[in-house]
């Protein structure tokens, strides 16, 4: 084991790294050798590969099982999930949707046409703010959707969400893509708003490689989403704005069906990671990821994908492979992102999410670095988590 | 062998079907597994699952040798590859695509995901490909992209639709997903327009569960793509422009990879099949086998025959009667794209060309699960349907 006594046996100043290999940020749960190679034999002798196969069949299923829900619609990934979910409710106007949250959120919207407004979080939990949503209905006019985002393998509040659209007659629906087995009340999430999305990427507690599920109660709205996805397996047809291709492949089923049936185990690891990550010397409390449940709120369970805390040090070694959090996606420029209480200012206001860089961006990051904000969103890391690091 | 001996011999009228399993127009070319799996090994060894991992890396190296391109970029599917590289493509603040109305049933929705608006022109009925000729009568000052599909059997105008992008200025984009094998005058497929889009789908050329990509010689073009696929990263935490995931995952690469080191061999087993074709078909009354040009090379992968105006049956009673035989042939392609109801505008003229091609194909069974006898016992069925029209017709309310 490598020991650190003095700030030279940093790795980017000279020492030895702590890793010889590199430690992941994600999950990145992957089935034994045996257990790939038979179930993929299986498919080569059934000869079925994709299109709504007997996997896939299989697969939501025991999805919509695990989640009690009526329907799992297992789909290529999360974010042609979050896309189609636009289309399928039919929304073409404003959503909401926390600026501080990974991309895709935002991105979804614009490639499904429709307009994010961004919303706050609450600097405590790092989840959306009530309080922001609430202000942004009263403010904007022509708002038609709330798209509450359950970050970081926690959860915001989505039963005061379902209130709040109620009260305002908008839609509302979720991006969970972090919040594969998150429980609230005693049962998992999934079953909040018109529909959830969740992502079974190689990062999240649940992997596809790639893929994702929506969930929903509503069949016709479920019909809808399969015939978005693709003409196989879509059940009748029905009249939805446009196609795509988001069909899930027999290979991603089957590893999703695998990494279904020792789920418990990735659980049980990454409650392991995180009470070591508890004990870390030197490090800031967690946010809420060393304990099972979350502060205030005993009533929910987080899958603990993401162990997040302040950074104790950046430096540390390259090799352990930190992930800066969310840059906020309401604004491209760095130099604005980094600037967090300047976000504050213009919350809710209805800015595109993707801009094209400009020229002098580069020269005001350098500025903007010297002069943070006290939320900091730079400074909090993701620690590496999952199958690589218990 | 073929047995029907009468009218109520035909499935369609409760006799059993020719075949038990399906004949579908899907390859579903089945891979050596042995070295799928020591594809996958690579990126097992290396944890790495997706997000331009070393297997996805590995087959876009391939696959840019393969079509002699500077560069290759994967993607989730075909769709999303044809999707990001409109978007990278349309000349900025233009709104429309010129695109043919006889094609793939979901390419005006491709259009619609990045906001172009679908143009569509005729076909050369002697090809079924789009020629400029037909594609110059939809530019007009919107248009911001010409899009080149090929069609199912052989290429379409590829040398014209260049010159018309040179002397236009407007970009042109391939659809190339049936023509992955094909040259065109002697050069791979894969190098033509500013860039070529392919499926690596189940029922493609090459087999890679769901997968595509996009070849091309333009480094701006394929850093953006690749950007592009990826949420729009530039560099770990930044990112730059629109993006989305249409990232290829790592066991889609293995398989395709797989696919590709059984290319050769599977040329030459559709070759054997489109012989069968040739030989069962000569002399079919009414039907006229679409004929690969063997001056170029070609997958010999799809199998497309003409009802002639002497086949008895429409193409609707025909399609009918060979699906409950558990042979799905498909049309080609029906309706045609102007024809369908869209929840976007759309724009065309008079399509009379494409109106009288739209009913007159047949896409055959093809691929891993056809064999000759198959082909030999499908053709011996045209026959006896073409002998029995007037007595079909008569008994089943087709």
């Amino acid at each position: 084991m490598t020991t650190k006594h003095s700030v030279q046996d940093f790795a980017l100043l000279g020492g030895p790294s702590l890793f010889e290999q590199p430690v992941h940020v994600g999950q990145l749960r992957f089935p034994s050798w045996e257990r790939y190679e038979a179930a993929m034999r299986g498919i080569f002798e059934r000869q079925y590969y994709t299109n709504h196969g007997a996997l896939a069949q299989q697969f939501e299923a025991r999805l919509a099982e695990f989640l009690q829900v009526k329907h799992a619609i297992a789909v290529t990934n999360a974010t042609l999930g979050l896309i189609m979910a636009v289309k399928a409710l039919g929304l073409t106007g404003k959503v909401i949707v926390p600026s501080f949250t990974f991309i895709a959120s935002a991105q979804s919207l614009t490639w499904a046409g429709a307009e994010p407004v961004f919303c706050d979080v609450d600097p405590s939990t790092c989840q959306m703010s009530l309080r922001q949503v609430r202000e942004s209905l009263e403010r904007e006019t022509g708002i038609e959707a709330i798209m509450g985002v359950n970050l970081w393998g926690g959860s915001c509040d989505p039963k005061a969400l379902e209130s709040i659209a109620a009260e305002y007659g908008v839609e509302l629906y979720f991006d969970s893509a972090h919040a594969f087995g998150c429980t609230i009340d005693g049962a998992p999430i999934g079953r909040f708003g018109r529909l959830e999305v969740f992502s079974f990427h190689a990062t999240d507690v649940l992997s596809t490689t790639e893929g994702g599920c929506i969930t929903t109660n509503d069949d016709a709205l479920a019909a809808r989403l399969r015939n978005i996805r693709s003409s196989y397996g879509a059940g009748p047809p029905t009249e939805v704005p446009l196609t795509s291709n988001g069909r899930f492949s027999e290979a991603q089923a089957a590893i999703g069906l695998l990494n279904l049936e020792t789920f418990s185990d990735a659980l049980a690891n990454n409650r392991a990671s995180c009470a070591v990550s508890g004990d870390c010397r030197g490090a800031c409390a967690p946010r809420r990821a060393n304990q099972l449940a979350i502060p205030g709120l005993p009533d929910r369970r987080a899958n603990l994908r993401d162990v997040a805390r302040r950074t104790a040090c950046r430096a540390e070694s390259r090799k352990r492979q930190r992930a800066p959090l969310f840059l906020p996606g309401h604004s491209p420029e760095r130099a604005v992102r980094e600037r967090f209480p300047a976000i504050r200012r213009r919350l809710a206001r209805n800015r595109p999410p993707v801009r094209e860089l400009d020229a002098t961006a580069d020269r005001r990051v350098g500025a903007a670095r010297e002069d943070r904000g006290d939320l900091r969103p730079d400074r909090r890391c993701p620690v590496p988590c999952g199958i690589d690091f218990a | 062998m073929f047995s029907k001996k009468n009218v109520s011999d035909l499935a369609a009228v409760g006799g059993a079907p020719v075949f038990d399993q399906i004949r579908s127009t899907s390859n579903l070319v089945r891979p050596d597994f042995g070295k799928f799996l020591e594809y996958s090994t690579i990126f097992y060894e290396q944890h790495r699952y997706t997000n331009g991992g070393p297997v996805a890396k590995l087959l876009e190296q391939r696959l840019a040798a393969f079509h002699r391109t500077r560069y290759c970029v994967s993607f989730c599917s075909g769709f999303w590859a044809l999707v990001l590289t409109m978007k990278c493509l349309a000349v900025p603040d233009k709104t429309e695509i010129v695109m043919p109305s006889l094609t793939y049933r979901r390419m005006a929705d491709l259009a619609a995901w990045v906001g172009l608006t679908p143009h569509f022109c005729e076909v050369d009925p002697a090809t079924l490909g789009v020629t400029a000729e037909h594609a110059e009568r939809s530019i007009t000052e919107q248009t911001a992209l010409l899009l080149g599909v090929h069609p199912i059997v052989n290429n379409c105008d590829v040398d014209g639709l260049e010159k018309l992008s040179a002397r236009t200025g407007i970009p042109l984009l391939f659809d190339s997903v049936e023509s992955v094998y094909e040259s065109y005058r002697g050069k791979k497929i894969g190098g033509f327009g500013r860039a070529e889009c392919f499926s690596m789908h189940a029922s493609k050329l090459v087999n890679g569960f769901e997968a595509g990509y996009v070849t091309t010689d333009d480094p701006e073009l394929a850093a953006r793509l690749a950007r592009m696929r990826g949420f729009g990263f530039c560099g770990e935490d930044n990112v730059e422009m629109l993006g989305m995931n249409a990232e290829l995952n790592e066991v889609h690469a293995a398989m395709a990879l797989a696919g590709m080191d059984d290319l050769p061999g599977q040329v030459d087993r559709n070759r054997a099949r489109y012989r069968a074709y040739q030989q069962a078909f000569s002399g079919c009354p009414g039907i006229r086998l679409l004929e690969f040009d063997e001056t170029e090379q070609t997958s010999f992968k799809n199998i497309v025959v003409e009802l002639k105006d002497d086949w008895p049956l429409s193409r609707a009673e025909t399609i009918k009667l060979l699906h409950a035989e558990k042979i799905l042939v498909r049309p080609y392609y029906a309706p045609a794209l102007h024809q369908k109801k869209t929840s976007y505008r759309t724009i065309f003229g008079p399509l009379p060309i494409t109106e009288a091609l739209v009913d007159k194909f047949l896409l055959m069974p093809c691929g891993h699960f056809v064999s000759e006898d198959d082909i030999f016992q499908t053709a011996a069925l045209m026959r006896f349907l073409f002998a029995n029209a007037t007595e079909i017709k008569r008994r089943m309310p087709l």
